[in-house]
């Protein structure tokens, strides 16, 4: 067994653990069946970990130093506890994720997507009790796929520079209980994953069997972290036939395009039953319109959003390293690809972040930062996939 | 040689960044990780006394669902950490029990069943 493939069935194995485990407590199937998804789940790490252990060693001594780190910190802020783990807990008390059918405590947005929470609620129901700290551990364990996966493709060096960039933009994000970090990872892996099988013209992937079965578990697990997860799926899907347009080769790959789009189903199933269920969304309300034409023409808007996202200083340094790593080593069709991709999200944040329901520079400072994490991991990471070859001459 | 000299340079900034991480953005505490799978773990990092304190009432007198004050309740803080931090009791409007701050003063009709330092239930 060569080494990528070793990898590539761990993270196949992982990813479908992970969407099985919330697929049991979606029909609230006895936990004695989540228990064993989530021993399934440690065990595949155990068998990562302990084949060759040498193999990888970098990347496995550092998770386990984030372990560590997960299992001391104490969950303050305001997400982890009010949405993420909160939900956790009550799946954790209530076998199912239809607790939320009668929109107990709304401040905490019950029309999210839930699967980091039920993966962490599935730890709780192996240990047998939910407490403040432990549950916290499945969000780092979710980081575990996308970021194997890329062993495959990096040399021992390259590999290293790529967990700098993860530790550099995700952060505290990885261990903290937020689920915007694994927004950012999913994306980035995500929109690697559908450049090797649609954009780029002959690779040996296209044919690539786990590859692809990978990609649908990364594109479903990125729409059902966060509603970001969903938009951030829909322009990768947007910039590629935008690029295949403008290759001139549209009908080529349109049939791998349309069956890795049912990675849609599983959200638009949640976003169903919570619209019979009568849960809505905090950003989607009436006054939604009325928010935006108020703030459209205001100049200072435009300044402080973009003060916000151009000048967050991860962004800004991500976007220097891209810009340097395409400069360095031409490749228009990534190039293009990625900006496209960037330059959508960022219209689209302009159009939320003017009409948020909620006062404009709050809704800025408190989100801004964390929401621009997936396009500074998508620039570095492409920027290092950039060099690839480059630094290998 | 390059490229053991260009490896050494980023592991080092993996374990710079990690220790960056441990030591200013975790909040990490040796007493956390020394319980983390204690039932209270963490807890008095997390939240506030009188939350804490609520939790610990509502078990001793095992009840399943509570009220809160006015004045808890103009408080977004509590409020919200007051139905998170107490699940699976729930907050229900109806509720007989109904908690105050230690220096607010109860309704007429109701009547305290138990003070403690941040706060006092009562039953109304």
């Amino acid at each position: 067994m060569t080494k990528s493939f070793f990898h590539e069935k761990i993270v196949l194995i992982l990813s479908l653990l992970i969407l099985n485990n919330y697929l049991l407590i979606s029909l609230s199937l006895p936990q004695v069946l989540i228990k064993v998804n989530f021993l399934f789940f440690l065990t595949t790490i155990a068998i990562f970990y302990l084949i060759n252990f040498s193999e990888n060693l970098y990347f496995k001594i550092f998770f386990i130093v984030l372990v560590f780190i997960t299992l001391g910190t104490p969950t303050v802020d305001w997400d982890p506890r009010s949405i993420w783990l909160f939900h956790a807990k009550m799946m954790f008390y209530e076998n199912s994720v239809s607790y939320v059918a009668d929109n107990y405590a709304a401040f905490s947005n019950n029309d999210y997507p839930k699967i980091a929470p039920a993966f962490a609620s599935s730890l709780a129901v192996l240990i047998g009790h939910w407490n403040e700290v432990f549950p916290k551990l499945s969000f780092l364990l979710i980081f575990f796929p996308p970021v194997i996966l890329m062993y495959s493709f990096f040399k021992s060096t390259q590999y290293i520079i790529f967990l700098s960039i993860v530790f550099f933009t995700i952060s505290k994000y990885l261990f903290s209980g937020w689920a915007d970090g694994i927004v950012a990872v999913y994306f980035g892996m995500s929109a690697f994953l559908m450049y090797l099988l649609i954009i780029e013209d002959n690779n040996y992937y296209k044919k690539h069997f786990v590859i692809n079965l990978i990609t649908i578990c990364f594109f479903i697990i990125l729409t059902l972290v966060k509603n970001e997860g969903t938009i951030l799926l829909l322009i990768l899907f947007l910039t590629t036939f935008i690029i295949k347009l403008f290759k001139k080769n549209t009908s080529k790959d349109i049939y791998r395009l349309l069956l890795l789009s049912i990675s849609f189903l599983p959200i638009i199933l949640w976003k169903y039953f919570c619209y019979i269920k009568g849960i809505g969304s905090a950003f989607i309300n009436p006054d939604l319109i009325s928010n935006l034409v108020l703030r459209l023409y205001e100049f200072e808007n435009y300044k402080l959003i973009s003060y916000f996202i151009f000048l967050n200083e991860k962004f800004l340094l991500c976007s220097i390293f891209f810009l340097l790593s395409f400069w360095i080593k031409k490749n228009v069709v990534v190039f293009s690809y990625i900006s496209i991709s960037t330059m959508i999200y960022i219209f689209i944040l302009f159009l939320i972040y003017l009409s948020t329901p909620f006062d404009f520079y709050w809704q800025l400072d408190s989100s801004a930062a964390r929401v621009v994490k997936s396009l500074s991991f998508l620039l570095a990471f492409f920027g290092l996939y950039n060099l690839k070859d480059y630094t290998m001459k | 040689m390059k490229i053991k000299k260009v490896r050494f340079f980023f592991l080092i900034i993996c374990i710079a960044q990690l220790f960056y991480l441990f030591q200013y953005r975790s909040g990490f505490r040796y007493d956390i990780i020394k319980n983390a799978f204690n039932e209270d773990a963490g807890i008095i990092y997390s939240v506030s006394a009188e939350v804490i304190e609520s939790r610990k009432i509502l078990k001793e007198n095992n009840i399943s669902n509570f009220n809160l004050s006015k004045k808890i309740r103009e408080n977004q803080y509590f409020y919200q950490r007051f139905i998170e931090f107490n699940y699976p009791a729930r907050i229900n409007n109806s509720s007989d029990f109904t908690f105050f701050l230690i220096n607010e003063k109860k309704t007429n009709n109701c009547k305290i069943i138990e003070t403690k330092k941040y706060l006092k239930l009562t039953k109304c």
